[in-house]
């Protein structure tokens, strides 16, 4: 599309993006000493909240563990997300196109999203075993929706005096949606987009509760099957960070795209 | 795509017949894309138009013409037995009170909407209805509505891409065209980057790009401080004069339509008709002092007196419904 041709212009963006990561740095570290003081200070009793360091080290000692724990739900999450992402999108165009069928099919994704995802899940591993499609489908099924939702408000938002501009200049109903709806509903679609990057993890971490050899959910029932503390903290650290680190992968690309901002 | 030599000779004709020689030849070379039609409908209907050539025409024939043509939006009468003709190479302004339906005109001559049945509207001597104009007009709405994630080239050959243009030619004319447009320089800037005035300059060159006949321009100037708009008026008569095309243009502002147009159209207030149709005789090329001479102020005394009986009325239904 279009849209990545015209990527944004950098310049003092980069400056200021170079600023905000250095401001992020700074505050992580300030968390991680006070992490650190705190529990050493006031004496926290490690089954309540161990040391940093001791977490640190737990992943150190079996990295193999976590990296391959991390790389599987990530794969996991990609999967649900992109598929959640386009079905989302897909799903927003065909009901802005077909009254009936968004009239029809909307309450049904409507009821769908009520299911607990818990329940949904069960299903989700009797249908599909415990494979890593099937943590893929709980991600999609927990990312569709809000795509769906908020893309669609996105492509009817879209001035009515554009469209008509369009079609004065002879456009297709397909050029109207590729050069004018989609990019204008891109903002929103964002908003719910960074949602889905939560959303996803969630989906395929639960998704891994109900069985599965590897992962960071895996990683985290095993280590509160033994009551391991810091097992467990080390499962949180790292699942923290895939999430930060999608969401703002995500963020990124945003930034990117969305470069206009909301004009208007 | 018809391209035979005779069928050219027969639109360079037609398009040849009436601007002033020089220019018209001139713009007749520099555009040879007009006869890339999507539809070749243009063509076809010019080459007949030159077959059975009326003998003796009082004035040009008309590019377009609207007989008794209404709108209705639910309550609201927006149009009602409004005529018009447009004749080939002719600059006519419109101006009326407003909300009296001159957007609502301009959208069923782009083929935007659909007049109500009754009316008749013709096109290029053949009677069409409205949505057979899409893509045969090329329409300036009364905002910008550029694009915000486009840069100035993208969203002038906006509607050369639609057309199926490939993107390096259409960027390479628009790129050639910048100067004349006072955008040299900023083909790259994105719109929430211009002032009022580029980005109307940027609207108008998408307008000029697509490459029709007939241009509609609602209230181009509108936005913009007294100084820019009487600049952007000689500059737009200036490109006018070079391409020579068709201009039907909606204004607020008197001395604007008497400047620019070759007649002036005033409409009643709602529903919308043709109260007054003005000549304006005055010599071309025309000079910025024109506005102080005395055939000037005449017209102007005669349009201004038109306008003012039609803005009362307005006025005085407005206040009516509001009691
Ligand atoms: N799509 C529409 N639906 C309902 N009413 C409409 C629509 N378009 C125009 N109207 C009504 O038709 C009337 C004429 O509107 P129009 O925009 O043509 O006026 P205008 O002469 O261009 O006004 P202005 O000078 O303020 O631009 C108005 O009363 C307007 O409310
Ligand atoms: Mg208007």
């Amino acid at each position: 599309m279009s849209l990545v041709a015209a990527a944004a212009p950098a310049g003092p963006r980069a400056a200021g993006f170079a600023r905000r990561i250095g401001v992020r740095l700074a505050t992580l570290l300030a968390v991680a000493f006070a992490w650190e003081g705190l529990v050493l200070l006031l004496g926290i009793r490690p089954f309540y909240l161990p040391r940093l360091s001791a977490v640190l080290a737990a992943i150190l000692a079996t990295p193999g563990a976590y990296a391959s724990g991390f790389l599987r739900t990530l794969t996991e999450t990609l999967i649900g997300f992109v598929a959640g992402g386009a079905f989302g999108v897909a799903v927003a165009v065909a009901f802005l196109r077909l009254r009936t069928l968004r009239e029809m099919v909307f309450p049904l994704f409507v009821v769908s999203q009520t299911i607990p995802v818990i329940a949904f899940g069960a299903l989700v591993v009797l249908w599909f075993g415990n494979t890593l499609m099937a943590k893929a489908v709980i991600a999609f099924y927990l990312t569709f929706f809000p795509v769906t939702v908020n893309a669609l408000i996105g492509l009817e938002a879209v001035d009515p005096r554009q469209i008509a501009l369009m079609r004065s200049f002879g456009a297709s109903p397909r050029q109207i949606l590729l050069r004018l709806q989609l990019p204008s509903a891109l903002p929103q679609t964002f908003v719910a987009l960074r949602l889905a990057a939560s959303l996803s993890l969630v989906g395929a971490i639960v998704g891994e509760w109900f069985g599965d050899t590897t992962g960071l959910g895996v990683l985290l029932l095993q280590a509160m099957y033994t009551e391991n503390v810091v097992a467990i903290w080390a499962a949180l650290l790292v699942s923290a960070f895939l999430g930060t680190g999608f969401y703002a992968a995500v963020a990124f690309v945003e930034r990117r795209l969305v470069f206009w901002g909301a004009e208007q | 795509m018809p391209s035979h030599p005779d069928h050219l000779a027969g639109v360079w004709h037609i398009r040849c017949r009436d601007p002033p020689i020089a220019a018209g030849a001139q713009a007749c070379q520099r555009r040879p894309s007009l006869y890339k039609n999507p539809k070749g409908r243009l063509l076809r209907a010019m080459v007949r138009d030159q077959d059975d050539a009326p003998t003796a025409v009082p004035e040009p024939e008309p590019l377009i013409e609207l007989r008794g043509v209404a709108k209705t939006f639910g309550p609201v009468k927006a149009l009602s037995g409004l005529s018009a003709r447009v004749g080939r190479g002719e600059f006519v302004t419109v101006v009326g009170p407003s909300g009296c339906g001159k957007s609502t005109l301009f959208n069923i001559v782009a083929g935007l909407e659909e007049p109500d049945p009754g009316g008749a509207l013709r096109f290029e001597g053949k009677s069409c209805h409205a949505a057979e104009l899409l893509g045969r007009v090329s329409f300036m709405p009364q905002r910008d509505l550029l694009l915000p994630w486009r840069n100035v080239i993208d969203n002038a050959t906006l509607a050369l891409e639609i057309e199926g243009r490939p993107r390096k030619a259409a960027r390479a004319e628009a790129l050639r065209m910048l100067p004349e447009f006072g955008l040299a320089g900023f083909e790259a800037q994105y719109p929430h980057q211009l002032s009022g005035g580029m980005r109307q300059r940027v609207a108008l060159m998408r307008t000029f790009l697509f490459e029709r006949d007939l241009m509609l321009l609602d209230e181009p100037f509108g936005a913009l401080d007294a100084l820019t708009r009487t600049l952007m008026q000689r500059w737009l008569l200036d490109v006018w004069q070079r391409h020579r095309r068709t201009i039907l243009f909606i204004t607020h502002d008197v001395d604007e339509a008497i400047f620019l147009g070759d007649r002036v159209l005033v409409m009643t207030a709602r529903p919308g008709a043709v109260k007054l149709e003005q000549r304006i005789d005055l010599p071309r090329p025309r000079r910025p002092d024109l506005v102080t001479a005395p055939d000037f102020i005449r017209l102007k005394r005669t349009l201004l007196e038109a306008i003012e009986e039609e803005s009362l009325k307005s006025f005085q239904t407005a206040e009516e419904r509001t009691r």
